[in-house]
């Protein structure tokens, strides 16, 4: 037989077809990402990962909500110009704990993966309620509301830690039952500053 | 850096990638060259009279563009890494072109470094080229908080371009700021003051600012002057600002004043002792210095 005559006889069966069309689609990621599943590098926490505690788990939950990501990146290149202007780039190992990722491909505002102790809260919360009062041609939007809800408003934030313990996050019973305890009395602003605060934080600033 | 699968995962990628260029090497070959691939039509139906269901390859320079990307994977793949953990003839790696340009730029700036550290300020406030890189730092790192003519802003971020120091203007002061940060504490009086008193002591420093010489209130020799100074002069050791300059951190009104004086204030820069390096801090030192101090 010859390429012609597999090429007939797959265009003349329908179901041999389907199965050839899924056959050589899977090559790709039998190769590429198969093997990097069981690849200790990429699917161990770095150094610095440690589980989201719950109010950074909020703030992070809010990061998303209010689509910080589709002006913010989280994700440093290995490139010289970008460890210089943001710090050390990213390892895979620090993403273990993100459901889903927060990697983003857009950059309308800096880099966020390496925020973490850059500034102080209370500049966050000055530039999260009002930008411009802090950099004067800022298009960032100003997110008043932030600091008017509750940080613990759904009231679920037990069952959020319930699900990423099922998906393989070491929380502990303890860590559960006192998540709201550690949410009492706090906004949403307090909670996305928790998150900000530790991105990227406890790696050296220089490599 | 080189991160390399594990030896299984390594056989996999390297016998899946190697039979599937084989396989589709195959492929072109015995569709274009091999002897059925003559045009030869079955006996289906035919329309118009002379079209009929034909069984031909694509034109031929289809055949000599696969073959041509069947060659470039083979020698990409024996130069890069990418054949399980065979790391290429030209040992290429990402983390080996970063230290790599790491290595070459700090080449590159190394003698700009040793200028930097030897030079007095002065000379290097006279170094136009300097000082411009000495503002795109502070632009970078500085100036959201400290605005970019560092001209301080929202009444939480001090003025660097005035010659009123919190914290001391002389250089080793003004480093110590920005390598290990400072932290101002002002705690809050209304509980021992009382209502009355905080109002009191609100007009006493507004008009210390107009009149220096006024004769402090009992309450401000007892209370303030520890950290402010008997005459309001401040005190740069504990970051406690003068009273007398008219110049305020947090704003002149009396809102403001009467806000400090009865809550409270903790003022925070953060330390940059890991984000920087010595030239650049030094270059930093030379810009905001430069005003002197009062
Ligand atoms: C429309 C795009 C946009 C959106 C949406 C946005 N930002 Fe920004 N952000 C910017 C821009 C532009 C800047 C740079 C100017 C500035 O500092 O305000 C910035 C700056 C920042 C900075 C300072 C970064 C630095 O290195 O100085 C932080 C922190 C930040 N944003 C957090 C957030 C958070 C949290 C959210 C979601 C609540 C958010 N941003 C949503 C555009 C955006
Ligand atoms: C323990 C030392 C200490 C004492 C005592 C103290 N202060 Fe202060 N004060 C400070 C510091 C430090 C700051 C700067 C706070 C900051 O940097 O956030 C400050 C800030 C202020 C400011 C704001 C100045 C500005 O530039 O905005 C005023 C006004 C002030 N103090 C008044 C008083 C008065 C009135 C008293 C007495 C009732 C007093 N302070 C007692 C340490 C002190
Ligand atoms: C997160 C905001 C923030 C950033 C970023 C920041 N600063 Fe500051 N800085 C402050 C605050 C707030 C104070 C006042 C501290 C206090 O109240 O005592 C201050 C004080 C200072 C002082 C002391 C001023 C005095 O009057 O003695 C210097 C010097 C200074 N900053 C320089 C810098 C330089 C240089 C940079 C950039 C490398 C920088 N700062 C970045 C917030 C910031």
């Amino acid at each position: 037989m010859n390429g012609l005559g597999l090429h007939q006889r797959l265009e003349r069966n329908a179901g041999l077809l389907i199965f050839g069309i899924l056959f050589v689609s899977a090559i790709g990621g039998l190769v590429q990402v198969l093997p990097s599943i069981f690849q200790e590098s990429l699917s161990q926490p770095a150094a610095n990962t440690r589980p989201y505690g719950a109010l950074e788990l909020v703030g992070r939950d809010i990061y998303i909500r209010e689509g910080c990501g589709t002006c913010h990146s989280q994700q440093v290149r290995p490139l010289l110009a970008e460890v210089k202007r943001y710090g050390p780039y990213s390892r895979a190992g620090e993403s273990v704990y993100d459901r889903p990722f927060l990697w983003g491909s857009k950059r309308t505002g800096p880099d966020l993966h390496r925020i973490g102790g850059r500034y102080t809260d209370t500049w966050h919360r000055v530039h999260l309620l009002d930008p411009r009062s802090v950099v004067n041609n800022s298009i960032m939007p100003a997110y008043p509301w932030l600091a008017e809800r509750a940080a613990n408003a759904d009231g679920d934030i037990q069952l959020r830690l319930k699900v990423l313990r099922r998906l393989g996050h070491p929380y502990t019973d303890a860590d559960i039952e006192s998540a709201p305890a550690k949410l009492e009395g706090l906004t949403e602003i307090d909670a996305v500053i928790a998150y900000l605060q530790q991105l990227g934080a406890g790696l050296g600033a220089e490599q | 850096m080189a991160d390399m699968p594990t030896d299984f995962w390594a056989g996999w990628i390297a016998v899946i990638t190697v039979v599937s260029l084989a396989g589709l090497g195959w492929l072109i070959f015995s569709i274009y060259f091999s002897a059925e691939s003559a045009d030869e039509h079955g006996d289906g139906p035919v329309w118009d009279e002379t079209l009929r269901e034909g069984s031909n390859p694509a034109p031929l320079w289809w055949f000599w563009m696969i073959l041509a990307l069947l060659v470039i994977s083979v020698v990409y793949l024996m130069l890069y890494p990418g054949l399980g953990s065979y790391s290429g003839a030209l040992r290429w790696s990402q983390g080996g072109r970063f230290d790599a340009n790491v290595a070459a730029y700090e080449t590159e700036f190394g003698g700009i470094r040793e200028l930097v550290a030897g030079a007095q300020l002065e000379t290097l406030r006279g170094n136009p080229a300097l000082m411009k890189s000495a503002q795109s730092i502070f632009a970078r790192q500085c100036a959201v908080c400290h605005g970019y003519e560092a001209e301080g802003q929202a009444n939480l971020f001090p003025n660097l371009m005035d010659a009123h120091w919190q914290w001391g203007g002389e250089p080793g002061q003004v480093e110590q700021s920005i390598r290990a940060g400072r932290t101002g504490i002002m705690v809050g009086w209304s509980a021992v003051l009382g209502d009355a008193g905080v109002e009191q002591m609100t007009q006493y420093v507004k008009t210390l600012a107009a009149q220096p010489d006024t004769a402090p209130p009992l309450q401000y020799t007892q209370f303030c002057s520890a950290c402010h100074g008997p005459d309001g002069a401040g005190n740069p050791v504990l970051g406690a600002p003068s009273l007398v300059s008219g110049v305020y951190l947090y704003g002149g009104s009396d809102a403001a004043i009467k806000h400090t004086i009865a809550l409270g204030r903790t003022g925070e820069m953060p330390g940059f002792e890991n984000r920087l390096d010595d030239t650049q801090i030094k270059l930093l030192v030379a810009l905001l210095t430069g005003n002197g101090t009062e």
